[in-house]
Protein backbone atom coordinates (compact mmCIF):
# COMPACT_ATOMS: atom_id res chain seq x y z
CA UNK A 1 0.00 0.00 0.00
CA UNK A 2 1.04 3.72 -0.85
CA UNK A 3 2.06 6.29 1.85
CA UNK A 4 -0.44 8.32 0.20
CA UNK A 5 -3.00 5.17 0.50
CA UNK A 6 -2.63 4.90 4.08
CA UNK A 7 -2.90 8.41 4.76
CA UNK A 8 -6.21 8.41 2.63
CA UNK A 9 -7.66 5.14 4.90
CA UNK A 10 -6.53 5.74 8.32
CA UNK A 11 -8.30 2.84 10.16
CA UNK A 12 -11.74 4.12 12.13
CA UNK A 13 -10.88 2.49 15.22
CA UNK A 14 -7.51 5.45 15.88
CA UNK A 15 -9.95 7.78 14.57
CA UNK A 16 -12.55 6.79 17.46
CA UNK A 17 -9.50 6.06 19.45
CA UNK A 18 -8.16 9.90 19.30
CA UNK A 19 -11.31 11.31 19.43
CA UNK A 20 -12.24 9.90 22.93
CA UNK A 21 -8.68 10.63 24.07
CA UNK A 22 -9.27 14.75 22.76
CA UNK A 23 -11.89 14.65 24.64
CA UNK A 24 -11.44 12.98 27.64
CA UNK A 25 -7.58 13.95 28.28
CA UNK A 26 -8.41 18.18 28.78
CA UNK A 27 -11.03 17.36 30.83
CA UNK A 28 -9.19 15.46 33.64
CA UNK A 29 -5.71 17.70 33.01
CA UNK A 30 -7.19 20.97 32.44
CA UNK A 31 -5.51 23.40 29.53
CA UNK A 32 -6.67 26.57 30.64
CA UNK A 33 -7.18 28.07 26.99
CA UNK A 34 -7.90 31.46 27.25
CA UNK A 35 -11.65 31.86 26.51
CA UNK A 36 -12.33 35.37 24.13
CA UNK A 37 -15.53 37.05 24.23
CA UNK A 38 -17.87 37.17 21.33
CA UNK A 39 -19.98 40.19 20.41
CA UNK A 40 -22.99 37.95 20.75
CA UNK A 41 -22.95 36.62 24.06
CA UNK A 42 -21.68 39.97 25.37
CA UNK A 43 -25.18 40.98 24.04
CA UNK A 44 -26.79 38.26 25.94
CA UNK A 45 -24.66 39.41 29.36
CA UNK A 46 -25.83 42.94 28.73
CA UNK A 47 -29.75 42.04 28.21
CA UNK A 48 -29.75 39.94 31.40
CA UNK A 49 -27.19 42.54 33.31
CA UNK A 50 -29.99 45.66 32.38
CA UNK A 51 -32.56 43.53 34.78
CA UNK A 52 -33.25 44.97 38.25
CA UNK A 53 -33.91 43.05 41.28
CA UNK A 54 -37.34 41.95 41.21
CA UNK A 55 -37.73 42.15 37.61
CA UNK A 56 -38.99 38.58 36.23
CA UNK A 57 -37.93 36.45 33.60
CA UNK A 58 -39.33 33.23 31.90
CA UNK A 59 -36.52 30.45 31.32
CA UNK A 60 -37.79 28.23 28.45
CA UNK A 61 -35.66 24.74 28.78
CA UNK A 62 -36.50 23.60 25.37
CA UNK A 63 -34.55 20.93 25.53
CA UNK A 64 -34.15 17.18 26.45
CA UNK A 65 -30.94 14.82 27.79
CA UNK A 66 -29.29 14.19 24.55
CA UNK A 67 -27.87 18.19 24.11
CA UNK A 68 -27.52 18.74 27.98
CA UNK A 69 -23.63 18.40 28.04
CA UNK A 70 -23.91 21.67 25.62
CA UNK A 71 -27.14 23.50 27.23
CA UNK A 72 -27.08 22.52 30.66
CA UNK A 73 -23.48 24.88 31.13
CA UNK A 74 -25.82 27.92 29.76
CA UNK A 75 -28.82 26.96 31.88
CA UNK A 76 -27.09 27.04 35.17
CA UNK A 77 -24.82 30.10 34.46
CA UNK A 78 -28.44 31.76 33.50
CA UNK A 79 -29.87 30.60 36.90
CA UNK A 80 -26.74 31.81 38.84
CA UNK A 81 -26.73 35.08 36.78
CA UNK A 82 -30.57 35.76 38.08
CA UNK A 83 -30.70 34.22 41.57
CA UNK A 84 -27.39 36.01 42.62
CA UNK A 85 -28.63 39.20 41.53
CA UNK A 86 -32.63 39.25 42.77
CA UNK A 87 -34.13 38.33 39.71
CA UNK A 88 -37.46 36.29 39.21
CA UNK A 89 -37.71 33.07 37.36
CA UNK A 90 -40.55 31.13 35.73
CA UNK A 91 -39.38 28.46 34.58
CA UNK A 92 -41.18 26.00 31.70
CA UNK A 93 -39.94 23.37 29.57
CA UNK A 94 -41.48 22.39 25.77
CA UNK A 95 -39.65 19.19 26.02
CA UNK A 96 -41.37 16.37 28.11
CA UNK A 97 -37.86 15.13 28.84
CA UNK A 98 -36.92 18.77 29.65
CA UNK A 99 -38.93 18.22 33.05
CA UNK A 100 -36.30 16.48 34.84
CA UNK A 101 -33.54 18.36 33.76
CA UNK A 102 -35.44 21.79 34.60
CA UNK A 103 -36.45 20.33 37.93
CA UNK A 104 -32.63 19.37 38.83
CA UNK A 105 -31.09 22.47 37.87
CA UNK A 106 -33.32 25.21 39.23
CA UNK A 107 -33.82 22.91 42.70
CA UNK A 108 -29.84 22.98 42.86
CA UNK A 109 -29.69 26.78 41.91
CA UNK A 110 -32.27 27.55 44.13
CA UNK A 111 -30.43 25.92 47.17
CA UNK A 112 -27.29 27.52 46.25
CA UNK A 113 -28.57 30.83 46.59
CA UNK A 114 -31.53 30.11 49.32
CA UNK A 115 -34.37 30.98 47.57
CA UNK A 116 -38.03 30.07 47.91
CA UNK A 117 -40.16 28.39 45.53
CA UNK A 118 -42.99 29.76 44.87
CA UNK A 119 -41.73 33.55 45.63
CA UNK A 120 -38.54 33.54 43.45
CA UNK A 121 -39.11 30.84 41.25
CA UNK A 122 -41.82 28.92 39.91
CA UNK A 123 -41.59 25.67 37.67
CA UNK A 124 -44.65 25.60 35.75
CA UNK A 125 -43.66 22.48 34.02
CA UNK A 126 -44.39 20.93 30.23
CA UNK A 127 -46.85 21.44 27.85
CA UNK A 128 -46.75 19.33 24.64
CA UNK A 129 -48.33 22.31 22.67
CA UNK A 130 -45.43 24.15 22.01
CA UNK A 131 -46.76 26.76 19.29
CA UNK A 132 -49.83 26.96 21.48
CA UNK A 133 -47.98 27.53 24.69
CA UNK A 134 -45.89 30.58 23.13
CA UNK A 135 -48.94 32.31 21.60
CA UNK A 136 -51.49 31.29 24.78
CA UNK A 137 -48.42 32.91 26.84
CA UNK A 138 -49.17 36.05 24.97
CA UNK A 139 -52.92 36.48 25.70
CA UNK A 140 -52.69 34.94 29.64
CA UNK A 141 -50.06 33.37 31.87
CA UNK A 142 -52.58 31.74 34.02
CA UNK A 143 -54.95 30.18 31.45
CA UNK A 144 -52.07 28.78 29.65
CA UNK A 145 -50.66 26.67 33.31
CA UNK A 146 -53.52 26.73 35.23
CA UNK A 147 -50.79 24.73 38.05
CA UNK A 148 -47.75 24.80 38.01
CA UNK A 149 -45.54 21.22 37.70
CA UNK A 150 -46.65 20.01 41.11
CA UNK A 151 -50.34 20.91 40.62
CA UNK A 152 -50.89 24.21 42.96
CA UNK A 153 -52.90 26.88 41.33
CA UNK A 154 -51.04 29.42 39.86
CA UNK A 155 -53.27 31.83 41.51
CA UNK A 156 -51.80 30.73 44.76
CA UNK A 157 -48.25 31.11 43.66
CA UNK A 158 -47.37 34.35 44.79
CA UNK A 159 -44.31 35.38 42.06
CA UNK A 160 -47.67 34.05 39.64
CA UNK A 161 -49.67 36.93 41.50
CA UNK A 162 -48.85 39.92 38.85
CA UNK A 163 -47.69 38.30 35.84
CA UNK A 164 -50.84 37.95 33.22
CA UNK A 165 -48.94 38.36 29.74
CA UNK A 166 -45.47 39.00 28.15
CA UNK A 167 -45.44 42.31 29.07
CA UNK A 168 -45.17 41.18 32.77
CA UNK A 169 -41.83 39.17 31.79
CA UNK A 170 -38.23 41.44 31.77
CA UNK A 171 -36.73 38.71 29.25
CA UNK A 172 -37.94 35.65 27.77
CA UNK A 173 -34.71 33.18 28.07
CA UNK A 174 -35.04 30.07 25.45
CA UNK A 175 -32.23 27.78 26.31
CA UNK A 176 -32.80 25.42 22.50
CA UNK A 177 -31.15 22.90 20.93
CA UNK A 178 -33.92 23.51 17.92
CA UNK A 179 -35.49 25.61 16.08
CA UNK A 180 -37.33 26.39 18.99
CA UNK A 181 -35.81 30.03 19.98
CA UNK A 182 -35.74 31.06 16.61
CA UNK A 183 -40.24 30.60 17.14
CA UNK A 184 -39.84 32.47 20.70
CA UNK A 185 -38.33 35.39 18.78
CA UNK A 186 -41.55 34.88 15.84
CA UNK A 187 -44.30 34.20 18.25
CA UNK A 188 -43.37 35.93 21.45
CA UNK A 189 -41.20 38.79 20.03
CA UNK A 190 -42.85 39.28 17.02
CA UNK A 191 -46.46 39.37 18.12
CA UNK A 192 -46.46 39.98 21.16
CA UNK A 193 -43.12 42.72 21.78
CA UNK A 194 -41.11 40.03 24.01
CA UNK A 195 -37.79 40.75 24.16
CA UNK A 196 -35.81 37.30 23.66
CA UNK A 197 -32.79 36.17 24.17
CA UNK A 198 -31.15 32.29 23.50
CA UNK A 199 -29.49 30.13 24.72
CA UNK A 200 -28.29 27.24 21.51
CA UNK A 201 -26.39 24.50 20.62
CA UNK A 202 -23.58 24.95 18.09
CA UNK A 203 -24.79 23.98 15.08
CA UNK A 204 -28.22 25.41 16.05
CA UNK A 205 -26.73 28.63 16.43
CA UNK A 206 -25.55 29.14 12.72
CA UNK A 207 -29.36 29.59 12.87
CA UNK A 208 -29.50 32.23 14.98
CA UNK A 209 -27.59 34.74 12.74
CA UNK A 210 -30.07 36.65 10.98
CA UNK A 211 -32.13 36.98 14.03
CA UNK A 212 -29.55 38.58 15.81
CA UNK A 213 -28.48 40.67 12.76
CA UNK A 214 -32.06 41.64 13.13
CA UNK A 215 -32.05 42.94 16.49
CA UNK A 216 -34.74 39.95 17.26
CA UNK A 217 -32.98 38.19 19.35
CA UNK A 218 -30.43 41.01 20.50
CA UNK A 219 -28.11 38.48 22.14
CA UNK A 220 -27.30 34.80 22.13
CA UNK A 221 -24.74 32.20 23.47
CA UNK A 222 -23.47 29.82 20.79
CA UNK A 223 -22.87 26.07 22.16
CA UNK A 224 -20.36 25.23 24.76
CA UNK A 225 -18.58 28.26 23.68
CA UNK A 226 -20.99 30.73 24.52
CA UNK A 227 -22.12 29.06 27.98
CA UNK A 228 -17.73 29.20 28.40
CA UNK A 229 -17.74 32.75 27.44
CA UNK A 230 -20.92 34.16 29.99
CA UNK A 231 -19.41 31.74 32.75
CA UNK A 232 -16.38 33.91 32.73
CA UNK A 233 -18.09 37.16 32.19
CA UNK A 234 -20.77 36.56 35.41
CA UNK A 235 -17.33 35.22 36.83
CA UNK A 236 -18.74 31.48 37.61
CA UNK A 237 -16.86 28.88 35.97
CA UNK A 238 -18.65 25.69 35.31
CA UNK A 239 -18.58 22.91 32.43
CA UNK A 240 -18.37 25.52 30.02
CA UNK A 241 -14.98 26.12 30.45
CA UNK A 242 -13.61 23.14 31.33
CA UNK A 243 -14.81 21.74 27.91
CA UNK A 244 -13.69 24.39 26.07
CA UNK A 245 -10.42 22.60 26.00
CA UNK A 246 -12.02 19.38 25.13
CA UNK A 247 -13.48 20.93 22.39
CA UNK A 248 -10.50 23.27 21.29
CA UNK A 249 -8.47 19.74 21.17
CA UNK A 250 -11.11 17.57 19.62
CA UNK A 251 -12.03 20.21 16.76
CA UNK A 252 -8.06 20.67 16.14
CA UNK A 253 -7.53 16.90 16.28
CA UNK A 254 -10.92 16.40 13.35
CA UNK A 255 -8.78 18.91 11.12
CA UNK A 256 -5.39 17.31 11.35
CA UNK A 257 -7.32 13.82 10.52
CA UNK A 258 -8.41 16.46 7.53
CA UNK A 259 -5.13 17.43 6.49
CA UNK A 260 -3.85 14.71 6.74
CA UNK A 261 -6.79 12.83 4.44
CA UNK A 262 -6.25 15.60 1.70
CA UNK A 263 -2.35 15.63 1.63
CA UNK A 264 -2.55 11.94 1.06
CA UNK A 265 -5.65 12.74 -1.62
CA UNK A 266 -2.88 15.20 -3.65
CA UNK A 267 -0.15 12.92 -3.33
CA UNK A 268 -2.43 10.36 -4.98
CA UNK A 269 -3.70 12.67 -7.78
CA UNK A 270 -0.07 13.60 -8.21
CA UNK A 271 1.02 9.97 -8.66
CA UNK A 272 -1.90 9.09 -10.75
CA UNK A 273 -1.10 12.48 -13.27
CA UNK A 274 2.57 11.03 -13.43
CA UNK A 275 1.33 7.64 -14.20
CA UNK A 276 -0.25 9.16 -17.18
CA UNK A 277 2.33 11.06 -18.34
CA UNK B 1 -69.83 15.37 2.38
CA UNK B 2 -67.36 13.37 3.82
CA UNK B 3 -64.42 15.82 1.76
CA UNK B 4 -66.57 18.64 1.71
CA UNK B 5 -67.07 18.50 5.52
CA UNK B 6 -63.16 19.18 6.38
CA UNK B 7 -62.54 21.57 3.39
CA UNK B 8 -65.38 23.98 4.86
CA UNK B 9 -64.49 23.77 8.59
CA UNK B 10 -60.41 24.48 7.17
CA UNK B 11 -62.15 27.16 5.18
CA UNK B 12 -63.59 28.86 8.23
CA UNK B 13 -61.35 28.45 10.91
CA UNK B 14 -58.94 29.25 8.82
CA UNK B 15 -60.64 32.48 7.53
CA UNK B 16 -61.50 33.41 11.54
CA UNK B 17 -57.45 32.90 12.08
CA UNK B 18 -56.53 35.56 9.50
CA UNK B 19 -59.26 37.68 10.31
CA UNK B 20 -58.45 37.40 14.37
CA UNK B 21 -54.90 38.74 13.39
CA UNK B 22 -56.48 41.77 11.81
CA UNK B 23 -59.10 42.65 14.01
CA UNK B 24 -59.01 44.10 17.42
CA UNK B 25 -62.97 43.11 18.34
CA UNK B 26 -63.66 41.24 21.77
CA UNK B 27 -65.06 38.41 20.08
CA UNK B 28 -62.32 37.45 17.66
CA UNK B 29 -60.01 37.67 20.30
CA UNK B 30 -61.99 34.91 22.56
CA UNK B 31 -62.51 32.53 19.23
CA UNK B 32 -59.00 32.79 19.16
CA UNK B 33 -58.21 31.98 22.61
CA UNK B 34 -60.44 29.28 22.74
CA UNK B 35 -58.65 27.68 19.62
CA UNK B 36 -55.49 28.00 21.28
CA UNK B 37 -56.51 26.25 24.37
CA UNK B 38 -58.71 23.44 22.23
CA UNK B 39 -54.78 22.87 20.17
CA UNK B 40 -53.28 22.23 23.46
CA UNK B 41 -56.38 19.70 24.48
CA UNK B 42 -55.79 18.22 21.12
CA UNK B 43 -52.05 17.88 21.13
CA UNK B 44 -52.36 16.07 24.69
CA UNK B 45 -54.74 13.57 23.53
CA UNK B 46 -52.25 12.77 20.59
CA UNK B 47 -49.69 11.06 23.01
CA UNK B 48 -52.54 8.50 23.92
CA UNK B 49 -52.89 8.14 19.98
CA UNK B 50 -48.44 7.46 20.57
CA UNK B 51 -48.64 5.31 23.08
CA UNK B 52 -51.22 3.19 21.81
CA UNK B 53 -49.27 2.81 18.08
CA UNK B 54 -46.16 2.06 20.00
CA UNK B 55 -48.00 -0.35 21.73
CA UNK B 56 -49.56 -2.23 18.59
CA UNK B 57 -46.55 -1.56 16.36
CA UNK B 58 -44.34 -3.69 19.22
CA UNK B 59 -46.97 -6.44 19.78
CA UNK B 60 -47.74 -7.39 16.18
CA UNK B 61 -43.64 -6.91 15.73
CA UNK B 62 -43.34 -9.65 18.86
CA UNK B 63 -46.62 -11.45 17.41
CA UNK B 64 -45.10 -12.09 13.60
CA UNK B 65 -41.65 -12.69 14.90
CA UNK B 66 -40.50 -9.42 12.54
CA UNK B 67 -36.32 -9.01 12.58
CA UNK B 68 -35.20 -8.08 15.89
CA UNK B 69 -38.60 -8.97 17.74
CA UNK B 70 -37.03 -9.51 20.94
CA UNK B 71 -36.01 -5.93 21.51
CA UNK B 72 -39.70 -4.63 21.43
CA UNK B 73 -39.99 -6.44 24.72
CA UNK B 74 -37.35 -3.66 25.95
CA UNK B 75 -39.36 -1.42 24.69
CA UNK B 76 -43.01 -2.27 25.86
CA UNK B 77 -40.90 -3.04 29.36
CA UNK B 78 -39.50 0.19 29.50
CA UNK B 79 -42.80 2.07 28.64
CA UNK B 80 -44.68 -0.09 31.39
CA UNK B 81 -42.07 0.24 34.02
CA UNK B 82 -41.91 4.13 33.17
CA UNK B 83 -45.87 4.69 33.02
CA UNK B 84 -46.21 2.27 36.80
CA UNK B 85 -43.38 4.62 38.26
CA UNK B 86 -44.98 7.55 37.42
CA UNK B 87 -48.86 6.43 38.74
CA UNK B 88 -47.56 4.42 42.11
CA UNK B 89 -45.16 7.09 43.13
CA UNK B 90 -44.70 11.02 42.75
CA UNK B 91 -43.30 12.06 39.51
CA UNK B 92 -40.90 14.36 41.47
CA UNK B 93 -39.32 11.78 43.37
CA UNK B 94 -38.66 8.17 43.58
CA UNK B 95 -38.16 5.61 41.27
CA UNK B 96 -39.94 8.21 38.11
CA UNK B 97 -37.01 10.41 38.63
CA UNK B 98 -34.49 8.00 39.20
CA UNK B 99 -35.25 6.40 35.87
CA UNK B 100 -34.49 9.42 33.76
CA UNK B 101 -31.92 10.83 35.52
CA UNK B 102 -30.15 7.33 35.25
CA UNK B 103 -31.53 5.64 32.73
CA UNK B 104 -33.26 7.83 30.26
CA UNK B 105 -30.58 10.70 30.17
CA UNK B 106 -27.50 8.68 30.26
CA UNK B 107 -29.06 6.83 27.26
CA UNK B 108 -29.68 9.80 25.38
CA UNK B 109 -26.67 11.36 25.78
CA UNK B 110 -24.58 8.46 24.86
CA UNK B 111 -26.79 8.19 21.84
CA UNK B 112 -26.04 12.08 20.77
CA UNK B 113 -22.44 11.84 22.04
CA UNK B 114 -21.79 9.48 19.49
CA UNK B 115 -21.78 11.86 16.85
CA UNK B 116 -18.51 13.37 17.84
CA UNK B 117 -17.12 10.23 16.84
CA UNK B 118 -18.92 9.70 13.61
CA UNK B 119 -18.74 13.09 12.88
CA UNK B 120 -14.80 12.75 13.05
CA UNK B 121 -14.60 9.52 10.92
CA UNK B 122 -16.84 10.78 8.29
CA UNK B 123 -15.47 14.28 7.96
CA UNK B 124 -11.71 12.54 7.62
CA UNK B 125 -13.40 10.50 4.42
CA UNK B 126 -15.82 13.57 2.82
CA UNK B 127 -13.90 16.46 3.27
CA UNK B 128 -11.69 16.05 0.30
CA UNK B 129 -10.68 19.18 -1.81
CA UNK B 130 -11.66 17.56 -4.79
CA UNK B 131 -13.48 20.24 -7.02
CA UNK B 132 -14.04 24.31 -6.34
CA UNK B 133 -16.53 24.50 -4.62
CA UNK B 134 -15.59 21.41 -1.95
CA UNK B 135 -12.60 23.25 -1.61
CA UNK B 136 -14.52 26.21 -0.25
CA UNK B 137 -16.79 24.36 1.72
CA UNK B 138 -13.31 22.60 3.44
CA UNK B 139 -12.00 26.11 3.91
CA UNK B 140 -15.24 27.84 5.37
CA UNK B 141 -15.65 24.95 7.66
CA UNK B 142 -11.85 24.40 8.95
CA UNK B 143 -11.93 28.17 9.80
CA UNK B 144 -15.37 28.44 11.29
CA UNK B 145 -14.05 25.23 13.75
CA UNK B 146 -10.90 26.76 14.76
CA UNK B 147 -12.15 30.37 15.17
CA UNK B 148 -15.30 29.09 17.37
CA UNK B 149 -13.00 27.15 19.50
CA UNK B 150 -10.10 29.19 21.93
CA UNK B 151 -7.28 27.69 20.30
CA UNK B 152 -8.52 29.96 17.52
CA UNK B 153 -7.21 32.87 18.86
CA UNK B 154 -4.01 31.57 19.19
CA UNK B 155 -3.84 30.84 15.39
CA UNK B 156 -4.06 35.32 14.97
CA UNK B 157 -1.06 36.97 13.41
CA UNK B 158 -0.11 39.44 10.92
CA UNK B 159 0.82 38.73 7.48
CA UNK B 160 2.96 41.61 6.04
CA UNK B 161 1.76 43.72 8.72
CA UNK B 162 -1.77 42.86 8.06
CA UNK B 163 -3.49 42.05 11.21
CA UNK B 164 -5.28 38.39 10.42
CA UNK B 165 -7.76 36.90 13.18
CA UNK B 166 -9.21 33.47 12.70
CA UNK B 167 -12.27 34.83 15.39
CA UNK B 168 -12.73 37.66 12.99
CA UNK B 169 -13.01 35.62 9.76
CA UNK B 170 -15.10 33.18 11.45
CA UNK B 171 -17.68 35.52 12.66
CA UNK B 172 -17.40 37.11 9.25
CA UNK B 173 -18.63 33.77 7.65
CA UNK B 174 -21.68 33.35 10.27
CA UNK B 175 -22.61 37.11 10.27
CA UNK B 176 -22.39 37.67 6.35
CA UNK B 177 -22.68 34.64 4.20
CA UNK B 178 -24.03 32.56 7.13
CA UNK B 179 -26.53 34.53 7.86
CA UNK B 180 -27.61 35.55 3.74
CA UNK B 181 -28.11 32.36 2.83
CA UNK B 182 -30.22 31.50 6.00
CA UNK B 183 -32.12 34.85 5.16
CA UNK B 184 -32.72 33.68 1.69
CA UNK B 185 -33.95 30.46 2.59
CA UNK B 186 -36.65 31.80 5.35
CA UNK B 187 -37.71 34.04 2.51
CA UNK B 188 -38.29 31.21 0.74
CA UNK B 189 -39.71 28.98 3.24
CA UNK B 190 -42.17 31.69 4.31
CA UNK B 191 -43.60 32.10 1.49
CA UNK B 192 -43.93 28.77 0.44
CA UNK B 193 -45.84 28.51 4.25
CA UNK B 194 -47.91 31.66 3.14
CA UNK B 195 -48.88 29.95 -0.39
CA UNK B 196 -49.49 26.45 1.57
CA UNK B 197 -52.02 28.05 4.06
CA UNK B 198 -53.94 29.83 1.33
CA UNK B 199 -54.24 26.54 -1.03
CA UNK B 200 -55.32 24.54 2.14
CA UNK B 201 -57.97 27.14 3.21
CA UNK B 202 -59.21 27.82 -0.08
CA UNK B 203 -59.81 23.51 -0.55
CA UNK B 204 -56.98 23.62 -3.14
CA UNK B 205 -54.59 21.56 -1.21
CA UNK B 206 -56.17 18.20 -0.09
CA UNK B 207 -53.91 15.90 0.54
CA UNK B 208 -53.97 16.62 4.82
CA UNK B 209 -57.29 14.46 3.96
CA UNK B 210 -55.70 11.57 3.56
CA UNK B 211 -55.91 9.46 0.27
CA UNK B 212 -57.74 10.28 -2.62
CA UNK B 213 -60.20 8.28 -4.51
Amino acid sequence: MAFYDRMMSIDRRIIFLSVGLAVAIPIIVPLGFPVQISEETMNFYREMAALKPGDIILLSFDYEGDVMAELNPMAVAVLKHAFSRGIKVIAITTYAGGTGIAERLLTEAANRYGKTYGVDYVFLGYNPDWSGTMLRLGESFKATYPTDQYGKSVYEIPIMKNVETYRDIALVVSISGSALSEYWAIWAGGRYGARVISGNTAIQAILIYPYYKAGQIPGFLGGLKGAAEYEKLINAPGMGIRGMDAQSVAHALMLAFILVGNVGYFLFRRAKRREQK
Amino acid sequence: MKRQGPIILAFAIGMLMLIQFFTPAAFFKEAYNTILDWKQVVLGFTFILGTWSLIRYHYIKINRKRENWQYSYVTLAGLAITVLAALIWKTAEGPYPWLFNNVQVPMQSTMFSLLAFFVASASYRAFRARTFHATLLLIAGALVMLGRVPIGSYLSGSIFGVKISLVAISDWVLNVPNAAAKRGIMIGVGLGMTATAIKIILGIEQTYLGKTD
